[in-house]
């Protein structure tokens, strides 16, 4: 599927992708069924691709927020006192009490865990749930018991749960698909960003416009697209194309807080995208495909499930571009860029026909040959001419598609 | 939601998609979403059955209670109301309950006392201290509570001898603190009550000339009044 940019109109900065990121379509791990049509179909400019070469596409606007601290700058100016300060500073280091355990505030966000042990759910406060007043009985299955007022969260499911949706988001990145991290409250922005930076996917840490998925063409329809190859590189010459593109929807979402984000929830299940979300007691997970039940109050708590998720997203993506680069890729084209390549060759062969006629009149050519009529538009060239206006009717549709039609989900 | 049903629509992403694409007219051309096959391995955990209650303790399973989460209770509760309730002030003392990597655990042996690697001494210890000597010295509840008591009030006296000599071999060579939070606080509170006292004098005369002045009309006898006035004004 082609993908439209991901970057909501209303909030560009909140929505804006991480990094590179392929879009695609479904997978076909061997490469047995080269596209006949994408050989020699691309326009001239376009660089040259493996014989499977399939074509997706992403926009990607420059990254605006980065959860990585930047390198200190050089400072020009020094106070006189600061060499000297220095100096002392490094003679009598050695002295006074040493401390031995540390705690870095920032350590679980730079380095996310690739798996989420008991313990450290625990020590994260992934067990604790809201008042058992509050409780919505269909997370029964997930508690342990109650104490202290509160529910507690059993973190063998918790573990089992996020083990499982780990799996869902490294497989989705391992067959191209967009994922988009969700987290709307105070504290959860770099926790997004950096799962999004792992995973290659896309961050939203402020409001949901309502409607990014299901008005999408309203909301989303003007901000550019790109189309990307097997090995994430822009390719050119879709220009004309991607005119026509409708915006793009993710193909997962991970939500770090269902209870604020409904509307996205149900947009997402409007339109079959699978989704998971952190569910506290106090949730319904029938909002989400995938639960994950634990605290989703604490940051921390986030932060471990965020990074757990990216470190999955990556290990995805990596074992999708080394794929790639073995010739072997996940997903297919979608659909309107095949019928474009399509048209293209068709062109571009009647094209060759028409010069090779030409030249051969221009040499003295004897006659015609295989009764073509010069002027007239033998069967190839009618084809194309009819694909041509097939797609001209599409495109004054104004990118509407019927209801059977939805390929882009 | 709502209309008290489940929704249960996210969860059946998968067949709805699946569905479509196997129905009466399938269209082959159509490439499936990117997480179809994900999906189609991974399917989503059961979540709308509601299986009984994981239960502790020994309370009896009665009818009412198949699917009602049990209270989860642990032998140091008690322990751990009655020291804090004969010690309310070590409530008052600042303490770290964060872990870092939930291992911490691993560095505790209340067998050797009190003082442990990676926590502070605080009632936690005496409580845990307790438990171990009532499960592994054979010793009845009060019997360990009054050696592990002891033992803290003892590593309490420690800790505060320690801190005074450290504060006098500091002074010794040359170190000084200047005032302590109570003084600072007890300075502004002066200071305040200072200028509340320059006010209220301030105030005090105001009013004693205000009062004064007020008395100034009486003092002087008026002019005698007219005869006519006289009747008019009775």
């Amino acid at each position: 599927m082609i993908l439209r940019t991901a970057a909501v109109r209303h909030g560009r900065k909140a929505f804006s992708p991480s990094s590179l990121r392929s879009l695609t379509t479904q997978t076909t791990t061997t490469t047995e069924t080269p596209d006949a049509v994408s050989e020699g179909a691309l326009p001239p400019t376009a660089p040259p691709e493996p014989a499977n070469s399939i074509v997706s596409k992403v926009t990607r606007p420059p990254q605006r927020w980065s959860a990585k601290p930047r390198p200190d700058k050089t400072i020009k100016y020094m106070p006189a006192d600061w060499t000297r300060y220095k100096e002392q500073q490094a003679r009598t280091r050695s002295l006074g009490s040493r401390i031995e355990l540390l705690h870095v505030p920032g350590h679980l966000l730079k380095n996310p865990p690739a798996e989420a042990s008991l313990e450290m759910l625990m020590a994260n406060q992934a067990h604790m749930g809201h008042s058992t007043s509050l409780w919505n009985p269909a997370n029964s299955r997930y508690i342990c018991g109650v104490r202290e007022g509160i529910h507690i969260i059993s973190l063998e499911k918790t573990a089992e749960e996020l083990r499982r949706a780990a799996r869902v988001v490294e497989e989705v990145a391992y067959y191209g698909g967009i994922i988009l991290f969700v987290g709307t409250r105070p504290g959860q922005m770099p926790i997004v960003v950096r799962a999004a930076e792992l995973a290659k996917g896309y961050h939203l840490f402020s409001k949901w416009t309502p409607g990014t998925i299901t008005n999408r063409d309203q909301i989303l329809g003007s901000l550019p697209l790109m189309v990307v190859d097997e090995m994430d590189r822009e390719v050119d010459g879709f220009d004309k194309h991607l005119l026509d593109r409708r915006p793009v929807v993710p193909d997962l979402v991970v939500c770090l807080n269902p209870l604020e984000n409904y509307p996205m929830l149900r947009e997402c299940s409007q339109e079959n995208i699978p989704t998971i979300g952190v569910i506290d007691t106090n949730a319904d997970p029938g909002m989400v495909t995938y639960t994950i039940p634990a605290n989703d109050d604490s940051l921390r708590t986030a932060t471990v499930i965020a990074g757990v998720l990216g470190r999955a997203g990556q290990r995805g993506q990596q074992r999708r571009l080394k794929d790639a680069e073995l010739g072997e890729v996940t997903w297919r084209n979608p659909r309107e860029i095949q019928r474009f390549l399509e048209i293209q060759a068709l062109l571009k062969a009647a094209e060759d026909e028409a010069a090779a006629l030409k030249a051969e009149a221009e040499g003295g050519g004897s006659g015609s040959h295989k009764g073509d009529m010069p002027g007239v538009m033998n069967k190839e060239q009618l084809e194309a001419f009819q694909l041509l206006q097939d797609l001209e009717r599409e495109r004054r549709e104004g990118g509407r598609k019927r209801r059977g039609d939805e390929d882009d989900i | 939601m709502g209309r008290g049903g489940r929704n249960v629509r996210a969860k059946r992403v998968f067949q709805a998609v699946a569905k479509s694409f196997a129905g009466p007219f399938p269209n082959k051309n159509l490439p499936p979403p990117a997480w179809f096959k994900a999906l189609e391995s991974i399917p989503p955990s059961e979540v709308l059955t509601r299986p009984v209650a994981i239960r502790h303790g020994s309370a009896p399973l009665k009818k009412g209670n198949f699917y009602k989460p049990s209270r989860l209770a642990y032998p140091e509760d008690q322990l751990r109301k009655e020291f804090y309730k004969d010690h309310p002030w070590e409530l008052a003392r600042p303490r770290i309950i964060m872990e870092m990597d939930g291992e911490d655990w691993r560095y505790l042996d209340w067998s050797k006392g009190l003082k442990q690697q990676r926590m502070a001494l605080c009632g936690e210890s005496v409580v845990q201290r307790q438990l171990w000597l009532m499960n592994h010295a054979g010793m009845s509840k009060q019997q360990a509570y009054d050696k592990a008591r002891k033992e803290f009030y003892a590593l309490r006296q420690e800790e505060d001898v320690g801190r005074r000599v450290a504060i006098e071999e500091a002074r010794y060579v040359g170190a000084y603190f200047g005032k302590n939070q109570l003084q600072v606080g007890m300075e502004i509170e002066d200071q305040v009550y200072e200028q509340w006292k320059a006010w209220a004098q301030e105030e005090m005369v105001k009013s004693e000339l205000k009062r004064s002045e007020a008395y100034t009309s009486f003092g002087e006898p008026d002019t005698q009044l007219e005869p006519e006035e006289e009747a008019v004004v009775s």
